[in-house]
Parts: structure tokens; C-alpha cells; sequence
């Protein structure tokens, strides 16, 4: 069998982005002095690997490509608006009243699928979207008086305050922080569609995987609503939102970037530069991958597919799109095309297959592949015959794994006829 | 082939000769395909589509159920052999000889698929017991055997339709790795070979003898004049030892810098003349250029001295030492002279131009005065980020810990090695085989098609791809399976023609290494 040639990438045609470097660690003593950190933190939630640092998702994703943001197409720069404002030490967005309620109106859809009634809907979404005043302490009065009641709940505002300040360090950092999405309020949970809404919402309805970690209370962020009329601040605010002014909003819309797990753990394991924790709690090595290999089944092959392709320079993105485990990428998605489709499987004795093929899906997935230019590969992982099972719970195994790639093309027997004839 | 107008109602003797008129209405058929028109994408239920799709299937059977006309003496007549499986032919071959049958005790023998498909393409005629056999009858008989199976001659088929060569595979025709390494040197090499031990040693003894210190170039990259420093000093050939080529065309320009002058022309040009005819030509074919290693002297990081060449390259008893390569690189990237005038001011600002991008993009490196400023700078960072900046606990302190850390800078290429913990494996390695579940094999040898009969069946060549024919209900091959194919053709690519009653596709499998992508 002979060697399949390398076709060189295709540059994209337009390229808005500056390379800066294959991966977020320093190249050399000066810039190792220079970066003020060199471990990242991320959060295992759910059994997903959220990172919620502004100025650790920008280097995660500009030096690597590490990672997608959740409110954007690839690279995390949702923002809610062009414009922004200053507000009581840092920026919110402005956005228009239409809009304003268009989140307005997700919210109750969201509220009323959760099988509250009307009547309750209604009561949070006026309270919602009450107008904030300007002074700090109307606004925790304000927060405290939309909540509910009691005082268990007001200390716990006290209480969010503190966690607010604890759990996000960035925040003495407004007005350093030129870059306006990053200048948004607090973190907040997890999934956009949490509850910011103090806890009257949490205590009936809330879901399980709405459930971040503990000691993370949503607060509440806010927007600049303009209304039709002049800008009038506050005022007693109806059920309607038919004047601007500060509000809050119904949903966060704080950007997140998400990494898959191979991605988490190589940034953990190979380059060292990350930290997982759960439950405020940080997690080993050993424990990430057992963890892993719990959530994803066949994680060790995908894994080490990734961790190979990673080091011999490509870079491998979620390949869900077009029916595979990986897309190739050289240098980054914003500069080529990608290259190649890999599809991991797994060699062992055992005998199991990741994803076992019939020569119909191959022939569709071939299909798929030809159709956006790419080339198949497969990505055999080769397990020595001697390796156990209590081998496998320890990372170390990889060292012992291969790979063996083998590229799948169509050969079309009359286009070769042509070809020659013309010849 | 019927004779209609000779129907009896007692007999019906079908003749398979033809009459004049039948014979004028078969020459005169229409030629012509039917025209295809456009596809409808789905069943619309109304008469006129209805219609349309009868005409068409009416038509593509007419077109399948043709008669066809040959002349008798066309037609080759050949005789089956059940029992060695193969056609005898009794009347000389036509045209088709070129390309597809073999020759057995004197007599012209063809494979049951070959006469199968000239069968199909009115050429031959097989008879079995004194009778023809029909086409019918021909698959059901030729087909039968484990040897040949329909799939098989389905792609046999279709290949050959298209213009292939065709023929079937023999596992004996493979080279073996030990077949392959007996294949001598041309002989125009050895020519050279000798002609060059004879001239050696002369220029050698001279230059050598003048500059002992240095080391002496004992192989000469002919084809690729580098720069003044470098030198092969790894060189596979062991039979290139014995005649070293003296350098011809190294450029004399570069003498400037290393002042080295003992291989000028004066001694060179009666060798260079002969040697030089052979030299570019015929080592190219025994020198492993890809081994042979040039000392980078210009990369940042000075290297070490130059390690003295290979006793077995020297020719008598000389001894030849390390050579420091400091005093060259002290020549190089010297600036010019300051000219005196105006230009002193400019130069001025551009050498403090050049110092600013020495110093690199750190604001307070450039601000800084003296050396002592700078280390102090330094000095206080390493504090600082030592303060701040510990290793996490939960990484390091466990059983597992990171391959790298991310507080000292490392470059890229370097990393990229430290983190290259999963191996590729390379094909053909026995360690790293698999084992197939089930057999797979080959059946068929595919030639280019035979342009300008340049082919010759008693020394094919190198077939353009060997043919493994599944059926698309079947398995897809694993890596086991792939590496066993791969293993019986040997260096021919493996093609798999997956068969869907009566559809053929081909896929190749092919193996492959990423390369490595460093950036600068």
C-alpha cells in the first residue's frame, strides 16, 4: 500500500485575524516573566468544562483556539451591544426597548414551560424589570425588596455580595479593561437561561441543571434600556416597560468558554496550564481523567488522537459537523480550511469498536467529506496487546499507545480514463 | 439468433444463420443511444409521467434484448477445460491477444472471465461437448467455481469496459524485500566509481598538508554549493569513502570570510573536468542526501566546535582535530566602518534603532541604561513572580503530574517534543501489526490502459493498482485486514471494489503521516 500525499491547506480567502501563538504558554524567560499567571482556572459543571475568566478565555482562545464560547459562533465575543455606558463603576450595554422586551418575553416563555402559571409569571417579570436607581444603596435595597421576603434571604444578599466579590477577581478592573465585553457585571452561572432573578424563582422551579456551584447566586446584571421617549431615569415603572432607564436582565448573557474534555485535558496534562476544579474544590490529574473517562466512554482513544495531533501542530476542533470525531486545522480555524476529517477507532483486544462502519456509512461519510473538500482520515489507536485495565485508570498508559493513520479516498475508475485520454 | 420467418407450428427450427434481409435489418439498425432527459425527483402520480418512465423502461429493454449479428468467421472458437478451468482456443486470437490470455503447452489458453467478456462482446465462442454455450449458460458455468465469483467479474467486467488491463493476481509475482535489494547499481556508476579512486589522493595530500588545523572536506555535495562552513559529516554510502570527489564548485567569493584559499583552481580543473562530467550525474543515484548534515552556524544559540570528520574518510594516517568555529563567527554580521561627515548622526540613530529592536518589545528593557540596570529589572521580576506564582499543588504534588510547566518559557519546537507522548507507527512495522479478523484477497491486477500497444504481457511491469473486490452487504476492512492486503501486494497500492448488485465502487486506503507543522 503506498503513502497517501499531502495536499497543502487551503488558505481562506479573507483573514481578519493575527496568528499569535500555537499554545498558551510563554516561548521564552522574558515572556515567562512578563505573564502575570501561568495557570488558568476552569470549572467542571455538569459535566462540562466552563472557564469563566474574561482575560483567561481571551488567551485560551487566542493562543490555541482552545475552547468555544457558548453565546458565540467559535471565538467568545458576544457582546449584547455595540454600544456601551458607564454605570456606578462599570459598563453596561445599551440596548433598545424592543429588544428589552423581547428578552422580556423569552424569560416568560422560558417561566411558563417550567409550569408556572400566569399569575406568578407575571409578578417576577414586573419585578424583573423594575427600574434601577443610579445610588448603590437603593440598589441592594432594591434586590432585597424584589426578593421575596425574609431575612434569611437579605443576609444572603449580603452574602452574594461577598461572593460576587470573591468569586470574580476581575471585577476591580472596569475601567482598566478597555475592551467593553469584558466590562459586563458579575459572573454568573453556567447556562444563559439561569435564573438572575433572586431567589423566588430558584426555591419552586429550580432545575437540577440550572444548578451551579454553590455559593455562585446569580447576580443580577444590568442593561440601559432606551425607551421611545427622552431618557428619564427610573420612575415608578409599570408593568410595561415603556420608559428607559437601568435594568436588569432576565437572563446572563456573560460570555463562557466551554472546552470539550480532550481539550481540558490537554491543557492540563501536557501543557500544564490549567486547573479544574469542582466544587471549588481543585482536581489531580488522576482524578480529571478517571472523571472523564466516566463522562465519555472510548475518552482514552479520542484523547490520545488529540493529544498526537496536538503535538505534531494541527489543530483538532470538534468535528461534529461533518460526521467526525475531529477537523484538522493548520495554525487555526480563522486562517485555513480545514484539512482533514479524522475519525477515531480504537485497536484493541478486546475488540470493541468506537464506531463500528458498514460500507454504506462509509460511502455517506465519504460522500460528506468529498462534498466540502476535506480528506477522510481514520485514526487508528493501536492498544499493546498487554495493557490492562487498571492500566487504563492512570494517564500514563498513553505513553504506550500508536497511531496509525490511513486516508480513505474515492477512486473513480472512468475519471482516471479521461484523464489519461486528454494526456 | 432467431429466424422468424421460418417458424413452423410442428418445428421451430431456429437457424443461426440469416437471410439477406435479416441480415440488411440487422446492419442497418439504428446506432443511436437513447437520450437522456431530465430527472424527475419524485413520483407525481400523473398518466403523462407515467408514461414518459414506460417509454424508457420499454426502450432500455429493447436495447438489452438485442440480438447481435457477428460474422462466423469472426468469431475465435474456443473449447472449455472444466477440469484446469480455463478456455483452449482452437483458432488463432485476434486483436484481444495483446492484452488478455497466456500461452499453455504451446496452445493459447484464456481465463474463464477473459472468455467470459469476449463472449459478452461477440469476439469468442466457446463450445463445451461439441455444443456453443450461450451467455447464459456461460456465466452459470465459468462462474460457478470458488475461483471466480459474479462480483469478481462484475469489476473484471466494468475495468475492462473502461480500457484497463486486467489480469488476475498471482501472490508469486510480488517481489520479495530480498529481490528488491539485489538489484545492482547501474553500470555507469561503477565506471565513475573507478575512475575517481584512481584520482584522489593527489589533491587531497596537497591541500591537507597546507591548512592542518582545519578540517578538510572529504565528501563534496556537488549538487548543492552551501555556504563556506559546511562539510558532509555523516555520509551513508560506505563505498563512497574510497573516492572522495574533490570540491569543484564551490564559489571562491566566500574565501573572503574564511580566508581559506588551498583548494583554488591551480589544483583542481585536470579533475574537475573529468570528475566533473560523472559527478553531478551518477552520485546522485548513491548518495542519501536527506543524512547528510550541515552544521547551522548562523542560528542563534552559537553552537559548539565542529567535531573532527571520520577517521574512515581520511585518507592515510591523519589526524584531523576539533575545529572551533568561534573566529568565523566573529566575522559575521559586522558592521561597516562609520564614515566620517554627516552620516554619523544617521548611522547613530539607526544603530539606536537596531539596538531597540535587539532589545525587544519590553518597555522598561529599553529604558533601562546599563547592564546593571537591566539585571536589576530582571532580578526583581524573577522575585516577584517567584512570590506569586507557585506551582498548583493538586498538579504537581500528586502521582501524575503535567509534562510541562507553563513558568519557564520553552520554544515551540522544544515543546512540541516534550508533549510528544503518543507515537505514530509506521506501516509495515512488525511490532505495531494487527491481527485480521478473516481473509482478504486479492484478485486482480489493473494495468493503465494500453496506449499506443506499449504494453507486453511477457513484462508488464509494475501494475497502476491491484483490486480486492467485496460486496457492499460485507465488512469494511480494519486496520488488521488492511495492513494483511497491503503486506500480499507489496508496493502496489490496494483498490477495494465494493460490489452492490451489479453498482461498483472504489475506495483507496492509504497510509499516512501528518506531517509536523512547526511555526516560526
Amino acid at each position: 500500500m503506498t503513502e497517501a500525499a499531502f495536499l497543502a491547506p487551503r488558505r481562506r480567502a479573507t483573514v481578519y485575524e493575527a496568528y499569535e501563538a500555537p499554545f498558551p504558554v510563554p516561548r521564552s524567560d522574558a515572556e515567562a516573566m512578563r505573564c502575570r499567571e501561568s495557570v488558568y482556572r476552569a470549572d467542571l459543571v455538569n459535566q462540562q468544562v466552563l472557564v469563566r475568566d474574561p482575560a483567561h478565555i481571551e488567551l485560551l482562545y487566542g493562543q490555541g483556539y482552545f475552547g468555544k464560547g457558548i453565546l458565540s459562533r467559535a471565538r467568545p465575543d458576544y457582546s449584547l451591544s455595540d454600544r456601551w455606558q458607564e454605570f456606578e463603576g462599570r459598563q453596561i450595554p445599551v440596548i433598545s426597548k424592543a429588544r428589552y422586551e423581547q428578552l422580556l418575553s423569552w424569560r416568560r416563555d422560558y417561566l411558563l414551560s417550567k409550569g408556572m402559571d400566569e399569575e406568578a409569571v407575571n409578578q417576577i417579570l414586573v419585578r424583573l424589570s423594575e427600574p434601577i436607581e443610579p445610588a448603590t444603596e437603593s440598589e441592594e435595597a432594591g434586590l432585597a425588596q424584589s426578593e421575596d421576603s425574609s431575612q434569611k434571604k437579605r443576609k444572603r444578599s449580603s452574602s452574594i455580595d461577598e461572593q460576587r466579590r470573591k468569586y470574580c477577581p476581575y471585577q476591580d478592573r472596569p475601567h482598566t479593561d478597555p475592551a467593553p465585553r469584558t466590562g459586563s457585571s458579575p459572573v454568573d452561572d453556567s447556562s444563559p437561561m439561569a435564573d438572575s432573578s433572586p431567589v423566588a424563582d430558584s426555591s419552586p422551579v429550580t432545575d437540577s441543571v440550572l444548578d451551579s456551584a454553590p455559593g455562585t447566586d446569580p447576580a443580577p446584571e444590568y442593561v440601559l434600556v432606551e425607551g421611545d421617549s427622552d431618557e428619564e431615569d427610573g420612575g415608578s415603572g409599570g408593568s410595561e416597560v415603556n420608559q428607559g432607564g437601568v435594568r436588569r436582565l432576565p437572563f446572563s448573557t456573560t460570555e463562557v468558554l466551554q472546552l470539550t474534555l480532550e481539550e481540558a485535558f490537554f491543557l492540563v496534562y501536557a501543557l500544564g496550564c490549567l486547573s479544574v476544579h469542582h466544587n471549588q474544590k481543585p482536581l489531580s490529574i488522576s482524578e480529571l481523567w478517571g472523571r472523564f473517562r466516566g463522562v465519555q466512554p472510548g475518552f482514552e482513544s479520542s484523547y490520545a488522537a488529540y493529544h498526537y495531533y496536538r503535538s505534531r501542530a494541527w489543530v483538532p476542533k470538534p468535528g461534529a459537523k461533518y460526521g467526525a470525531h475531529f477537523m484538522l486545522y493548520r495554525k487555526g480555524p480563522p486562517f485555513y480550511h480545514a484539512s482533514y476529517s479524522v475519525v477515531v477507532e480504537q485497536v484493541r483486544s478486546s475488540g470493541v469498536s468506537l464506531r463500528p462502519f458498514t460500507w454504506r456509512s462509509l460511502a455517506a461519510l465519504s460522500r460528506i467529506t468529498a462534498n466540502v473538500s476535506k480528506e477522510l482520515m481514520m485514526c487508528y489507536i493501536i492498544y499493546p496487546a498487554d495493557l490492562s485495565e487498571a492500566e487504563l485508570t492512570s494517564p500514563l498508559c498513553l505513553h504506550r499507545l500508536t497511531v496509525q493513520e490511513v486516508v480513505i479516498k474515492r477512486w473513480i475508475s472512468s475519471r482516471e480514463r479521461a484523464e489519461l485520454d486528454d494526456i | 439468433m432467431a429466424d422468424p420467418s421460418k417458424t413452423d407450428d410442428s418445428e421451430r427450427i431456429f437457424s443461426e444463420l440469416l437471410s439477406p434481409s435479416e441480415l440488411f435489418a440487422a446492419r442497418s439498425r439504428s446506432r443511436k443511444l437513447p437520450v437522456r432527459g431530465q430527472k424527475d425527483f419524485y413520483p407525481s402520480g400523473c398518466t403523462q409521467q407515467k408514461q414518459r418512465l414506460q417509454n424508457s423502461l420499454d426502450e432500455h429493454w429493447e436495447l438489452v434484448s438485442e440480438e447481435r449479428v457477428e460474422r462466423l468467421g469472426n468469431l475465435v472458437r474456443g473449447i472449455w477445460n472444466p477440469s484446469d478451468q480455463i478456455v483452449e482456443l482452437q483458432s488463432p486470437a485476434g486483436k484481444f491477444w495483446q492484452t488478455m490470455g497466456f500461452s499453455a503447452d504451446g496452445k493459447q489458453c484464456l481465463q474463464p472471465e477473459e472468455a467470459l467478456y469476449l463472449m459478452e462482446c461477440g469476439n469468442l465462442q466457446v463450445f463445451h461437448r461439441d455444443l456453443p454455450l450461450s451467455i447464459q449458460e456461460g456465466y452459470e458455468t465459468f462462474l460457478s467455481s470458488s475461483q471466480l465469483s459474479l462480483q469478481q467479474y462484475q469489476v473484471f467486467g466494468h475495468l475492462k469496459r473502461l480500457g484497463y488491463v486486467v489480469s488476475r493476481f498471482h501472490a508469486s509475482s510480488v517481489p520479495s524485500l530480498y529481490e528488491r535489494q539485489l538489484n545492482l547499481p547501474p553500470s555507469r556508476d561503477r565506471g565513475a566509481n573507478q575512475l575517481k579512486r584512481k584520482r584522489s589522493p593527489s589533491p587531497e595530500a596537497t591541500a591537507t598538508v597546507a591548512s592542518s588545523p582545519r578540517p578538510s572536506e572529504k565528501q563534496e555535495d556537488s549538487t548543492n554549493p552551501s555556504s563556506a562552513q559546511d562539510k558532509a559529516t555523516n555520509h551513508s554510502q560506505p563505498s563512497a569513502a574510497q573516492q572522495p570527489i574533490p570540491e569543484s564548485h564551490r564559489p571562491p567569493a566566500d574565501d573572503d570570510v574564511t580566508g581559506r584559499s588551498w583548494w583554488s583552481d591551480g589544483l583542481v580543473p585536470p579533475e574537475q573536468q573529468q570528475d566533473g562530467g560523472p559527478s553531478p550525474g551518477g552520485p546522485n543515484s548513491r548518495w542519501d542526501f536527506l543524512s547528510i548534515q550541515f552544521p547551522d552556524l548562523g542560528a542563534r544559540d552559537t553552537p559548539g566546535p565542529l567535531a573532527p570528520p571520520d577517521p574512515a574518510l581520511l585518507p592515510g594516517a591523519m589526524a584531523v582535530g576539533v575545529c572551533s568555529v568561534s573566529s568565523w563567527l566573529r566575522r559575521l554580521n559586522t558592521w561597516r566602518e562609520k564614515q566620517p561627515g554627516g552620516n554619523q548622526r544617521r548611522r547613530r540613530e539607526e544603530e539606536e534603532e537596531r539596538a531597540r529592536r535587539r532589545t525587544g518589545p519590553d518597555r522598561e528593557v529599553q529604558g533601562c541604561r546599563s547592564w546593571a540596570e537591566y539585571r536589576r529589572i530582571m532580578e526583581r521580576r524573577r522575585k516577584g513572580s517567584r512570590r506569586s506564582d507557585r506551582r498548583p499543588a493538586h498538579l504537581w504534588e500528586k502521582d501524575v503530574t503535567p509534562l510541562h510547566d507553563p513558568r519557564q518559557g520553552t520554544s515551540t519546537a522544544e515543546l512540541l517534543e516534550k508533549i510528544s507522548v503518543v507515537k505514530p507507527s509506521r506501516w509495515g512495522d512488525k511490532s505495531c501489526s494487527v491481527e485480521a479478523v478473516g481473509t482478504w484477497q486479492i484478485s486482480f491486477d489493473v494495468h493503465q490502459p494500453a496506449v499506443n500497444t506499449e504494453f507486453r504481457k511477457s513484462s508488464p511491469g509494475m501494475p497502476y493498482s491491484r483490486m480486492c473486490v467485496c460486496s457492499f452487504d460485507g465488512p469494511v476492512p480494519a486496520l488488521g485486514e488492511l495492513q494483511q492486503v497491503s503486506q500480499q501486494s507489496g508496493h502496489v497500492p490496494v483498490t477495494m471494489a465494493v460490489v452492490d448488485h451489479g453498482d461498483i465502487s472504489f475506495y483507496t486506503f492509504k497510509h499516512f503521516l501528518l506531517p509536523c507543522d512547526l511555526p516560526q
